[in-house]
Parts: C-alpha cells; sequence; structure tokens
C-alpha cells in the first residue's frame, strides 16, 4: 500500500521525489459558497490544481513550499501561507468590490486600481449568455457608452458598435478589434469562439486609446481569450440549443380586405387573382440556432496549453437561408532559461458559410429583403400557376414572386480565415523586457450567385440565368519588437515602454458574371456554360491594393506613492494611404489619477472604501476611413465606348488628386471618478468626455463646374462628441444563501456637426445640409442626423397629402435648404442605458438586462410606402392605411416621423449548479436563457433599432430581429 | 540605464530601414502617365464621345432616361409620361409635361452634371491632343465637342458657369451671358469644323466630321435669335448649305416587310442610322455602349413580353390630339401604337388623368419608332440614335427661307420630306406653321422638340392637361445644389 501511495505520489508530481506533503483545503467566496475551478498553485514550484464544485481541493506539494497563490476569474486572488498547516480554507472576495482587476490595455496590462484611463473591462462571468453569434452579443448592455446594436437576425449577421457616439462620417467608426494582440476589424470577432473569451476590455477615452494612434480614434475593444493554469488540465463543454421566433410582424391587409379596399380606388377586376396568399407566412419559419464548444487544456509551471473547437449554426427565419461558423484554435506558452524566456504561439481558423436570401430584390420602385417583398406582395396573388409554374404578373414592372426568389435563387458563399502569431519575451536583466511579436492573417472569402429565370426576377428572365462568382483575399502581417523596463525604487514605480511597429495589408479579388444558361443545371458552378455573346462590361473585375503602416511608441506609467499615477505615452505614426504631403503624425496622450482613498486624511473618514480621481487627454486618428489610391489621380476601365469605327475600352479619371490627404485626428479630454462605499456595497463609475473630431474626412460638396464629380475626398470639418457616463453596481443582499446585485448603466451624449465648410486648394466649399437619410441631414451647428422636414398639414378629400408651406410663398420646395422645411430632431439617440440585475440563491441563479436608447426620431419610410393608396393595385398596404385615407403624396413628410425610444428586455438567464459529487466532474451547470424578449415602444416599425452605423437611418424594410428561447449546458470534466 | 540606451539605439538603428510608406499602385494608371501618350490622347478623345451614349442616371445625350433627351422631349407636347392609376410612375414627367418644374427637379439637375463632366471630359481630351501634338483634326473634333456641350446647356440654361481649363479655381469661373458663350460656340466652330475630317461612316461613324461640324453650326444660329435676341437666317442658311458637299439625301421610305413597321423609312431608327440620310449617330448596343429605351418605356409588359419577350414598362405616351395631327397616309404615323395588341392588351387612345389619380393602364397611344434591335432586354434595345440627319437641315433650310421671306424658295424641301412620307406637297408656300407641323410629323421623339417650340413660340401656350405657362419657364433653372456649392451664381428669374 505504501508503495501504491508512493507512485502516486510520483505520477501525480513528478517534480518532487520525497518528502512532500499534502495540502486539504477549501476555497469559498463571501457568501460561503463554493468557489468551483478555483486554481491553486504552489509558489515557486509551480506544482498546482484546482478546486472542486464544493470548493475543495489538495494538492500535494514540496515541504519547501509555504505560500499557496489562490485564484479565480472575476476573484481576486490570494496568497496563503501554509507554514506549519496541512488544511486551508481560503475566502476570495469578488472583484465587483475591488479595484484590483487585471486590465489588459494596449500592449500590456495594468491593475485596474492604476488605470488613468476610462476602460471598461467585462469578465467571462458577466459575459451575457445564450445562443451567441457574435462576442459583441455577448457585451451588450454591459459597458457605458458602448452602444451594441443587432439590426435583425439574419442568419451571420454580426451586429454593430459604436464607443461615445459617432467620431466619423466616412467609414472608421468601427473600433479597432485587437484578439490576443493580433489587430483588425470587426471581421476579427468571427474567429473568437464565444465560450473562449476571458475578458473584453472597451479602450474608450484617447488617454487609453492613442497607444493605438492612427488606429485608435473609434475606439478599442481587446479580446483575451481563455488560458490554462499550470498544475491541472480539464476538458470543457458547452452546449446551447435556441428556438428563434419573429417578434413582430407588420398588419398587413388580407386578400379580402384588400380587394375590397382595391375597388374603392378603382382598381380594375383584372388585378384581382382571386387567390389567397399569407406571403409573410410561406416565406417565414421558426429558426433554430446551436452554440457547441469543446476546450481542453492543461499545463505544467513551464509549459501551458489550450485547444478547443466551437460550432456556431444558425437557421434563419427566412425559408432557405443559415450561417455556419466552426472555429478551431491551439496556444501554448512554453518558458526557458529559468522563466526568463518566454515563447507564445497562438493558432487560429476558421471556415464559414452562409446560405443567404438574397438581400436587395424586388421593382425598382421598392428594393429590399425578402421580407419585406412580402409585405409589398399583393394577398390576391396566388403562388403558383395552374400548370404548378411561379406565379408573376408582366402587367406590374418588374413584378417579383418572392417565395419563387427563396426558392430558387442560389446565394451562397463563405470565409477560410487564419490567423497565428508568436510572441517571445526576454527578461534581458532584471525588470526590462524585449519582446518581439508577429501576427499574420489571412482571409478567403468567396461568394456564388445563380438567378434563375424561374426566379421571376426580371433581369434574370431578360438574361435567362444570372450566375456569379466573387473571390475576396486579403493578407495582414503585424510585427513589433519592443523593450519594456520596469523598476522600483522606494516609492516610485517606473514603467517605460519603446516599440516600434510595422503593419502591412494586401487585398486583392476578382468577379466574374455569366448570362444566358439554356438551363438552371450548373448554377454559378460554371460560367463557361453562359452565352459568351451577353457578356458585357463588368462582367469581369479584379483588383488588387495594398497599405503599409509604420509606428514607433512611448509609454511611461509612473506612480509614487500608489496614490499618485501618470501615464503618458506618444506616437508616431506614418500610413501609405495619405497624400504625399501628410504620411506621417504624431498622437500623444497624458493622464494621471489622484487614489485619494489611499491619502492618510482619509484613513479616518468612513464614507469612502474606494476613491480615485482620474483627468486624461489624448490625439487619437483615423484612417480606416480611406481607401489605398484615394490621394493621387488615377485612370481607371470605366466601361465600353464606340470610337474610330469599334467598341474600345472607355477611360476615365477616377477621382481628383488630393496630395492633402491625411487622417482625421480626434483630440479628446476624460475626467472621471471610481467609487467604493457603504462597506463596499455600492461602486461606480462616472466619466465626462469631450471629444472634438477635426480634419474630418467627409466628400465635401464642390462647385460642378469645375469639378466633374459634385464631390470630393478630403480633410475640412469638424465634429464634436461630449457625454456623461455613469455605471453603479449594488450588492443590496449578500448573505450566505442569497445575494442580489443591481447594477446598470447610462449614458448620455451629445454630438454637433461643428463645420463642414473651409477650401480646398483655394476653391471654398460650401458642404452643408447634406442628405444624411431620409430627410436627416448634417447640418452646421446642429447634430449628425438632424430632421429637416416637410411639416404634414393634411390629407384632401381625394386622399392627396398637403404640407404646410412654410414660407407662404404657394410652392412647396422640396430642396435640401428648403424653407419649407423645419427642424425636428436627430437620428441619433440622446441616450442610452441598461439595467442588469442577478440574483443568486444557493445554486441558482438569475440575471436580466434591460437596455434601452431614446431621444431620437425615425423616419418609417417603409409605412410611408405601404400606406399609399395609389400602390395598391400593384401591392398590398398596411392595415392602417384604410383609416389613414391617403392616396399619394409628392413628399416624405413629418407623417411618417416617429419616437425612435424603446426599452428592449435584451436578456433573461436563469441557471442552476448541480452538486456533483462524481469525481471525474468538477462543475455542471444547466440553464435557460430568453433573448429579446420584449420591447417597449411607440414605434410602428417592426424593430426600433435601426440606426445605422452612421445614424443616416430611415426604416426601408429591415429583416426582423428575432426573439429567442434557449436551453444549454456547461460541465467541465478533471 | 547604459543598456537600455544601447538597446534603443539598435532597435531605432534596426527599423530605420522600414520607415517607408510610399503608395502602390497596382490596378490602374497614373493619370499623368497615362494621358502624355498618344493612345492615351486618343483615349481621351473616345472618352467625351462617351459621354453621348445614353445610359442611366441621367447621363447622355438620348436613349436612357431621366437625363437631357427627357428634359427637352417631356416639356413639350409630342410625349410625357403619366403618373398610373396602379401606383406606378413619379410625378416627375408630368411636371415637366406641365411646366411645374422646380429648382430642385431630379432630370433637371442630372441634365447639367452630365453636360458640366462633359464639358470637363472635352477640356480634358483638347488639353491632352494639344499636349500630345495630336493631328489638327483631332484636335479640331475635341474643341467641337465641347461647344456641343455648351450649345446644349446655353439652349437649356441660358447664363451658365464657363471655363475651358479644368484646373482652375471657383474665382476664374464666371457666369458667362447666353449671348458670350453663343459667341464662343460660333468662333470656336466657324475656327474648327472645316478642319475635321470630310470621310463619312467607318471611323467616322457616330462621330463629329465635317458634315456633322456645319449641322451643328447650322443648329446654333437656326436659334441665334432665342439666345442673343438677333436672328442668323441667313448664316444658318450658308451652313445648310454646306453639308450639300456631304452628299447627303433623304434615305428611301419604300414598303418592305423585313424592315421595321413594314417601311424602309424605319430603319433611319434602327441597328444602324443609313448614311445617306443619318449626319450625326449614337452607336448603341444595350449594356455595351448606351441603350435605347424608348420603345420599351412605352409598352405595357406583356405587349413587349409577347413582342420581344422582356417586359415593358407601361411609361411614355403621346396625346391623342398630337397624334390625330398626322394625316392617315403618312407613313410616319405607323410609329404610334393604338388599340388590340399582341399579348391581351388593348390601348385606348383616350388619357383620363395624368397625375391624380392617373391614367388607365392600357390608356394613351405608344410609340415604336425606335422599332428594337437586339441585343435588347429588359434594360433597353440597341437601336442607334440620329442627333442630326438630313430631313432636319431641309426643313431648317426651309424655315429659314420662309423666315427671310423667301416662302417659296422654301417649298421644295418642305415638299422633299412630305413626299418621302407618302403624302403630297404643300398645297401652297409653306407658313412657319407648315413647317412647325411638318417638324412635329418628321422629327418626333428625336429630342428636338421643346426647342422648336420656343422658337416658333409655341412653348408657353396651353395644350393637352398644360396650362399656360410663364415666360421664365424658357430656360431652366440653375439646380439648386449648384446654387448651394458655388455662392457666385445668379438664378435664373422667375425661380
Amino acid at each position: 500500500m505504501p508503495a501504491v501511495a508512493c507512485l502516486l505520489c510520483l505520477v501525480m508530481s513528478t517534480s518532487t521525489y520525497a518528502q512532500s506533503r499534502t495540502i486539504r483545503g477549501t476555497v469559498l467566496d463571501e457568501n460561503a459558497k463554493p468557489v468551483a475551478g478555483a486554481n491553486i498553485t504552489a509558489q515557486v514550484t509551480g506544482t498546482g490544481t484546482s478546486a472542486d464544485s464544493l470548493g475543495n481541493f489538495t494538492l500535494s506539494v514540496s515541504p519547501d513550499v509555504t505560500i499557496l497563490s489562490i485564484s479565480a476569474v472575476g476573484y481576486t486572488s490570494q496568497d496563503v501561507n501554509i507554514t506549519n498547516r496541512t488544511t486551508v480554507s481560503v475566502t476570495l472576495v469578488g472583484t465587483a468590490q475591488t479595484l484590483t482587476d487585471v486590465v489588459v490595455l494596449g500592449y500590456g496590462t495594468a491593475r485596474k486600481k492604476d488605470l488613468t484611463g476610462s476602460v471598461s473591462t467585462i469578465s467571462s462571468k458577466d459575459l451575457n449568455p445564450g445562443p451567441v453569434t457574435s462576442p459583441l452579443q455577448q457585451i451588450a448592455g454591459k459597458a457605458a457608452g458602448v452602444n451594441v446594436v443587432q439590426i435583425g437576425s439574419e442568419p451571420g449577421s454580426a451586429p454593430g458598435v459604436r464607443i461615445r457616439g459617432i467620431t466619423s462620417l466616412v467609414g472608421g467608426s468601427d473600433p479597432l478589434v485587437v484578439v490576443d494582440g493580433i489587430q483588425g476589424n470587426m471581421d476579427l470577432f468571427r474567429q473568437v469562439p464565444p465560450n473562449e473569451i476571458e475578458s473584453v476590455d472597451v479602450l474608450k477615452d484617447a488617454s487609453a486609446t492613442a497607444i493605438y494612434g492612427s488606429r485608435g480614434a473609434p475606439g478599442v475593444i481587446i479580446i483575451t481569450t481563455k488560458r490554462s493554469r499550470s498544475g491541472r488540465s480539464t476538458i470543457e463543454f458547452n452546449s446551447v440549443a435556441s428556438a428563434d421566433f419573429i417578434g413582430k410582424k407588420l398588419r398587413m391587409l388580407n386578400a379580402g380586405e384588400w380587394w375590397q379596399e382595391a375597388q374603392k380606388w378603382n382598381v380594375p377586376a383584372s388585378e384581382n387573382h382571386a387567390s389567397n396568399t399569407d406571403w409573410f407566412d410561406i416565406l417565414t419559419r421558426d429558426g433554430f440556432t446551436q452554440n457547441h464548444s469543446i476546450a481542453l487544456g492543461g499545463g505544467t509551471k513551464d509549459f501551458n496549453y489550450r485547444a478547443s473547437v466551437a460550432a456556431v449554426l444558425q437557421n434563419g427565419i427566412v425559408i432557405n437561408s443559415n450561417f455556419k461558423n466552426y472555429i478551431g484554435r491551439i496556444q501554448a506558452t512554453q518558458k526557458a532559461l529559468d522563466g526568463r524566456l518566454s515563447v507564445t504561439m497562438n493558432l487560429n481558423g476558421n471556415v464559414s458559410n452562409t446560405l443567404g436570401s438574397p438581400g436587395s430584390v424586388g421593382r425598382a420602385a421598392f428594393t429590399s429583403n425578402l421580407i419585406s417583398n412580402a409585405y409589398v406582395s399583393r394577398p390576391a396573388d396566388p403562388v403558383f400557376n395552374a400548370d404548378s409554374s411561379y406565379f408573376t404578373d408582366p402587367n406590374v414592372f418588374q413584378y417579383i414572386n418572392p417565395y419563387a426568389v427563396a426558392q430558387e435563387v442560389v446565394n451562397e458563399g463563405g470565409s477560410n480565415n487564419l490567423f497565428g502569431s508568436l510572441r517571445t519575451d526576454l527578461e534581458v536583466v532584471k525588470g526590462l523586457t524585449a519582446s518581439w511579436f508577429g501576427s499574420w492573417r489571412k482571409t478567403d472569402s468567396y461568394w456564388g450567385y445563380y438567378l434563375p429565370a424561374k426566379s421571376t426576377v426580371s433581369i434574370a428572365m431578360d438574361n435567362k440565368g444570372l450566375a456569379s462568382v466573387t473571390n475576396n483575399r486579403a493578407d495582414e502581417r503585424l510585427m513589433n519588437i519592443s523593450l519594456e523596463y520596469k523598476k522600483m525604487i522606494r516609492q516610485h514605480r517606473v514603467e517605460v515602454l519603446g516599440l516600434y511597429e510595422y503593419q502591412t495589408q494586401v487585398y486583392q479579388g476578382n468577379f466574374a458574371q455569366a448570362k444566358g444558361f439554356i438551363n438552371d443545371i450548373t448554377t454559378y458552378n460554371a460560367l463557361q456554360n453562359g452565352d459568351l455573346s451577353r457578356v458585357t462590361p463588368g462582367d469581369i473585375t479584379s483588383y488588387k491594393n495594398d497599405r503599409n503602416l509604420v509606428s514607433f511608441l512611448g509609454r511611461l506609467n509612473y506612480s509614487l506613492h500608489d496614490r499618485y499615477l501618470l501615464t503618458a505615452s506618444i506616437r508616431r505614426d506614418g500610413s501609405s494611404v495619405l497624400g504625399v504631403n501628410n504620411k506621417w503624425g504624431n498622437f500623444p496622450s497624458a493622464s494621471v489619477a489622484w487614489r485619494i482613498s489611499n491619502e492618510s486624511f482619509m484613513s479616518g473618514q468612513h464614507v469612502f472604501d474606494q476613491l480615485k480621481l482620474r483627468i486624461g487627454y489624448g490625439v487619437t486618428g483615423n484612417q480606416q476611413g480611406l481607401y489605398p489610391q484615394n490621394s493621387t489621380q488615377l485612370v481607371g476601365a470605366s466601361g465600353v465606348t464606340y470610337f474610330g469605327g469599334s467598341q474600345i475600352t472607355n477611360f476615365l479619371i477616377t477621382q481628383n488628386a488630393n496630395a492633402d490627404l491625411r487622417w482625421e485626428t480626434r483630440s479628446q479630454w476624460n475626467a472621471g471618478v471610481d467609487f467604493a462605499v457603504l462597506n463596499n456595497k455600492l461602486t461606480g463609475t462616472l466619466d465626462l468626455f469631450k471629444a472634438t473630431t477635426k480634419n474630418l474626412l467627409f466628400n465635401y460638396t464642390v462647385p460642378q463646374p469645375p469639378y466633374p464629380y459634385g464631390s470630393i475626398l478630403a480633410n475640412v470639418g469638424s465634429l464634436m462628441n461630449e457625454g456623461v457616463e455613469l455605471t453603479l453596481s449594488y450588492e443590496m443582499i449578500r448573505t450566505k444563501d442569497l445575494s442580489v446585485t443591481l447594477a446598470g448603466n447610462g449614458s448620455l451624449i451629445r454630438n454637433k456637426v461643428i463645420e463642414l465648410s473651409g477650401s480646398i486648394n483655394g476653391v471654398p466649399l460650401n458642404t452643408n445640409y447634406v442628405p444624411w437619410g431620409n430627410n436627416a441631414y448634417l447640418i452646421k451647428g446642429m447634430p449628425i442626423g438632424t430632421y429637416n422636414i416637410l411639416q404634414h398639414e393634411s390629407i384632401d378629400a381625394a386622399g392627396v397629402e398637403k404640407v404646410v408651406d412654410q414660407d407662404k410663398n404657394g410652392i412647396i420646395d422640396q430642396g435640401n435648404q428648403s424653407p419649407d422645411r423645419i427642424i425636428a430632431g436627430s437620428a441619433v439617440p440622446k441616450y442610452t442605458y441598461a439595467f442588469t440585475p442577478s440574483v443568486s440563491y444557493k445554486n441558482i441563479d438569475f440575471s436580466m438586462v434591460w437596455r434601452g436608447s431614446g431621444g431620437n426620431k425615425i423616419y418609417n419610410g417603409l409605412r410611408g410606402t405601404l400606406s399609399r393608396m395609389e400602390n395598391i393595385g400593384k401591392s398590398n398596404v398596411l392595415y392602417d392605411a384604410i383609416p389613414l385615407g391617403l392616396f399619394t403624396s409628392q413628399y416624405g413628410s413629418d407623417l411618417w416621423l416617429e419616437d425612435g425610444g424603446f426599452i428592449r428586455f435584451e436578456n433573461f438567464s436563469i441557471g442552476y449548479r448541480i452538486k456533483s459529487n462524481l469525481k471525474n466532474i468538477e462543475a455542471f451547470r444547466v440553464f435557460a436563457t430568453g433573448n429579446n424578449l420584449a420591447v417597449i415602444t411607440k414605434y410602428k416599425g417592426i424593430d426600433p433599432e435601426l440606426n445605422g452605423a452612421y445614424g443616416s437611418a430611415g426604416d426601408n424594410g429591415i429583416y426582423p430581429r428575432t426573439r429567442n428561447v434557449s436551453v444549454g449546458f456547461n460541465v467541465i470534466f478533471k | 540605464m547604459k543598456k537600455i540606451l544601447f538597446f534603443l539605439l539598435l532597435t531605432f538603428q534596426l527599423v530605420q530601414s522600414c520607415t517607408k510608406v510610399d503608395e502602390n499602385i497596382y490596378d490602374r494608371y497614373s493619370a499623368d502617365d497615362f494621358y502624355n501618350s498618344p493612345t492615351g490622347s486618343d483615349v481621351a478623345l473616345a472618352s467625351v464621345y462617351a459621354q453621348i451614349a445614353g445610359n442611366w442616371g441621367g447621363v447622355g445625350y438620348a436613349g436612357a432616361d431621366n437625363g437631357w433627351y427627357d428634359l427637352n422631349s417631356m416639356s413639350s407636347d409630342e410625349q410625357v409620361i403619366p403618373h398610373r392609376n396602379t401606383g406606378d410612375w413619379q410625378l416627375d414627367f408630368v411636371q415637366l409635361y406641365k411646366h411645374e418644374w422646380l429648382p430642385t427637379h431630379l432630370i433637371v439637375g442630372n441634365t447639367w452634371n452630365w453636360l458640366y463632366k462633359s464639358i470637363f471630359t472635352a477640356n480634358l481630351a483638347v488639353e491632352q491632343l494639344t499636349n500630345a501634338k495630336a493631328e489638327t483634326a483631332k484636335i479640331a473634333e475635341a474643341r467641337v465637342l465641347r461647344a456641343f456641350f455648351y450649345y446644349l446647356l446655353v439652349d437649356d440654361f441660358g447664363n451658365v458657369p464657363f471655363y475651358t481649363e479644368n484646373n482652375i479655381t471657383i474665382e476664374n469661373l464666371p457666369q458667362k451671358s447666353r449671348a458670350d458663350v453663343y459667341n464662343f460656340i460660333v468662333t470656336e466652330l466657324s475656327d474648327n469644323v472645316e478642319k475635321l475630317s470630310a470621310d463619312k461612316g467607318g471611323q467616322y461613324y457616330g462621330r463629329f466630321n465635317k458634315w456633322a461640324g456645319y449641322a451643328l453650326l447650322a443648329k446654333v444660329y437656326l436659334n441665334a435669335g432665342v439666345y442673343t435676341g438677333t436672328p442668323k437666317w441667313a448664316e444658318c442658311l450658308a451652313a445648310c448649305n454646306k453639308l450639300t458637299a456631304g452628299g447627303f439625301s433623304l434615305h428611301p421610305a419604300t414598303a418592305n416587310a423585313a424592315s421595321p413597321l413594314g417601311n424602309t423609312y424605319f430603319d433611319l431608327f434602327g441597328d444602324e442610322n443609313p448614311q445617306d440620310e443619318t449626319i450625326l449617330s449614337i452607336y448603341t448596343k444595350t449594356d455595351i455602349v448606351g441603350r435605347n429605351i424608348f420603345t420599351i418605356r412605352s409598352l405595357l409588359g406583356p405587349h413587349f413580353v409577347a413582342l420581344f419577350n422582356a417586359t415593358g414598362w407601361n411609361g411614355t405616351v403621346t396625346h391623342e390630339n398630337y397624334v390625330n395631327r398626322f394625316d392617315n397616309n403618312d407613313i410616319r404615323k405607323r410609329q404610334f401604337i393604338s388599340g388590340a395588341q399582341p399579348g391581351g392588351v388593348n390601348y385606348s387612345p383616350t388619357i383620363s388623368s395624368l397625375d391624380n389619380p392617373g391614367a388607365g393602364r392600357e390608356e394613351g397611344t405608344r410609340n415604336m419608332k425606335f422599332y428594337p434591335v437586339g441585343p435588347l432586354n429588359g434594360g433597353g434595345a440597341s437601336n442607334d440614335f440620329p442627333i442630326y440627319r438630313y430631313a432636319d437641315i431641309l426643313l431648317m433650310k426651309a424655315e429659314c427661307h420662309v423666315r427671310l421671306g423667301d416662302a417659296a424658295s422654301a417649298k421644295p424641301f418642305v415638299d422633299q420630306v412630305r413626299t418621302r412620307a407618302g403624302l403630297p406637297g404643300l398645297a401652297a408656300d409653306p407658313t412657319l406653321d407648315d413647317i412647325y407641323n411638318e417638324r412635329g410629323f418628321e422629327l418626333t421623339w428625336e429630342g428636338h422638340r421643346r426647342q422648336d417650340m420656343i422658337r416658333f413660340d409655341k412653348f408657353l401656350l396651353a395644350h393637352d392637361f398644360k396650362p399656360a405657362s410663364g415666360a421664365f419657364r424658357k430656360l431652366y433653372p440653375i439646380p439648386t445644389f449648384a446654387l448651394d456649392a458655388n455662392k457666385n451664381l445668379t438664378q435664373n428669374p422667375g425661380y
């Protein structure tokens, strides 16, 4: 028996020979609940284990070990002295009550208590649960000033995100995304398995984002994935499945109602095809989304790895639509040279496939998605003719049968993405680390499209079928070299970072299209089967361009007495996409913080448990809105012309030169306070900011003549955003069995177009009243997307709309600057808020997310289209159009302008942690989640959340947002 | 500390070579390199012609929609697209027809943008050809093209911004009076037309040769009275007479089953415009170079499907009063279609309403002057479009003679056109009304009608759903966006 025990010891710990002793312990949280999975690591030797579902652990350690480190995600780590002890009981304190989390910043990390800028951190336990298809859905409502907007639930469609408002007008309001050091655009999210996220850090103010220089202006989202801990190995399995329903649909007329109304408006009987079709019903179904992942990992003192495979499978609510995403990744870290050298590699690949419902089909007068086409289709039209071919009506210009489109069109694509990175850190001397980091990301995507004649789409019928294949490739490489020095000299803590970075990105692609197929068998798979005599300009295209970014940066972190904190950074960027006169730019920042609660004069008070003041300023840039080759005058092919007796390729100057083209710069002030009061029960953060975007990139109006085009891309205007953000968390009840936490955040934001005019090369610009969506404009001195709209007056006896002639000159002028228009609010919400309470009772936990926004208006263009009775002969109308009695209107008046405020019950989750006595199961949890359970709004359309990326909103028909109910489980094997 | 400095220095030394951020261009040409070559300057000239073919978005002289042709045809009495009580067609066309357009009108703006982009392209061609020391004829051709666009511009808009070199600032871009621009056009044409090639057809098909140049000059003189207040009838006549040396004649009109609408007359509007009569054409190959939508836009869906297997748009109609002025024996009347048609369609000539509630679906006489030729599809057909043809010149000559008080000399020209159309000659010497009407019969749907109605003082009169309109309607307004972008511009009176 002793021999067996000894053998066991050897197996369990090869680094110890004999005389090891066994420590038993329990890890509990402040509510005396077990912290399952807590990591226990013996200091110095690095051996470790983790706590089981009851929080118990057993660890063999060599005799010289005196300290155990206990850590768990979401809790503050603790060191326990085990000298002369064989049992320990540890109580971990949740991080919600402390300011000691580690925060991932650009090119490094910091303790949250040392932060001087505005950063929101969401750790894995706070991520929204459920059938997520994009990591952004996991942080919706979780961070003040970070507005995640999911417009519709089309399979594979990712949400958009705006951090502190709209910062740019021509692309580049999307934040920079950094996944484990790899920089990229929002597409990077698709390569992150939702269950593998350890934490999400959102850098909001310029003092935090300036480290990313010319890419940091719209904010930065940093994702850190899970790592295995030394001394333990696990297999983790997650699975969730959800049923998806359409939350709301418009009430249209049925066949009987339609014909009754149509006759009132003199629609001839020939238009009534005497059928009864619910187009919406036959085009939609209940969706189904699944999300599975398996992760494995393990490690020793000097080595750890984690590998995972995940699948996101989504069946859309429109027939014949789905999305599949498979992600595989592996990460390994090896240390050498007594821990002074550390090498981490990361490989990640994903394959995603989409079967899409065609996006923009329909009549020229109304091109939209299939859902909206279902609304437009007349209910008295049959789906099929008597000979079972699809019904179509040549009397209606460009009539489409949406069911035929859904069944017959082939619209599919996919992308294969690969990224890898290698990081090497070498501690040269104590405190000085030299690092090299390289990442390489390749994406290949393709799209195949076949529009057969029987789809009833007129262009397909004209051309006897139309097939196309699109291929795009991107190759993005990044390399940086850095030196970091950390030193503690008495009360001074100094950290200095110097870094050089080189990024190069190459984009290539091609497109080919063929028309005229004798049958539909080969769809888009054999373009050569088409009729080559139908080839027209634009059927074959290809492109290639690239961009380079070279950067130098330096950063200093300094703290004195752990109370006075300073961060200063400077980054110098050079970019190839800018005009020759402005290739380089500097992006400085500085911020200071004062931890008042650590001052001796605070020691006597009992109000504040924590109190910190922060203030910072920084300059960042935006060049994501700039595509390569924008600053020089170039000539490109532009169709075909007839000259000299034959058809020849036509060439045109494609753009005006602008050698002064530069990046937008955004300077931002931020002041904040972090506090904890009432014995750490109430914690909060309040931030004030003001950001000004200068050298605003925009396609400015230039006079035509002398310019051949009416606009030019230049840096002229400026834009301002200012706001207040508040995050509060209140631990109302904290007992052994029950804890209730009320948390929430809110932000008020105000934006203003400061200037749109100026001059370019001596040409004065008069850019103002720039159309920004339906009846919304950019107007100097007003918020982005200000409605400047005609005012509805009445509908006359003939059903014609009259609008108010504001200047009483007898003419209704519909020009953008018409005196007949009035200012009527903005398309961009003024405030957003979220309320995220959570309750846990014994093994059961509940959480909710309610979030909303308001202060904006929406131009409901779809309601306008579906309310005009003049259309009833060729399309269906809304039930509400009957009492309105509008036959026709020349105007898009404020009759269609509606309040866009809403409160959404975004997420409700209930989970149960099953007590397991099985020795191989570490944790087992089952849960049920509801998503988008209710929307409280006055808006009459399908969903008020349709604000486009730049606030240029109007509702012209969107894909509905689904309501989901899901169940799932999570199990960790050991 | 020394070590740190050493490492920093080393790092920066290493990376110094890696700081290049020049732009690479892979898939287009740099403008300077491209045009400064003989091929490039030829291409610059060709690209001006690309502006003439009709295409979507209001681009082109004729063939597509929402551009110059619609602006100059729909505002006359020869055609209109009514709003339909089935919900089809916006009111833009009816607004033109009823003279209710505003400075924000879509088609007014499209035409302005098209003309100024054309002038920019022509300026570029003149500059590039001059720099490349190209043949005199090619430089002259580019200058004549530019004059052509300025002529269209003053005809529609009156006093307009004027420039001949592209790289100028806005202070150097004056709004010139209609008379000044007229003088520029006349001078430019007088200096350059004679330098153009005398060749017809072949590599000059669709291009300004000497004959097209004189036809343009004649048009400018014909309307001189409208532009400047001083008529130039004799000069117009002289320019028309220059065409005699070009050897033009009227294309014969004989019954022929293979020809569109059963008569060789309609070959004039077919795949390739016959060289005996046509002076300047727009070459069209749908989806490749331009498009011709005039028949598909007119016919009702199932009718066009039955004939050509693509869906008609059920748009343009001609008022029955206009159609009824044609003699029943007139070959040219065949272009108008009403009554029962293939596809189960039956057009009734009477239009009940243009806007509210709109015309019934099968109301209105349709037009098939441009009887579709392939390749064709739902976006248009490939008929070439005659900008200038000899019948027009004959009627211009006749008009000049009448205006100059010599109606007797005018009669043979009018009769020549009438006889070809299967009609007897006029009973008496032509009056101005005779010529105005004959132009309406011969040249309808060819984009001349607005100009003719203005010159014959018919434009403002009430007719067929259109009330009488104010004199300011003889000019279009400068588009609102152009006024907003250039504060130095003065709007035309009345707007």
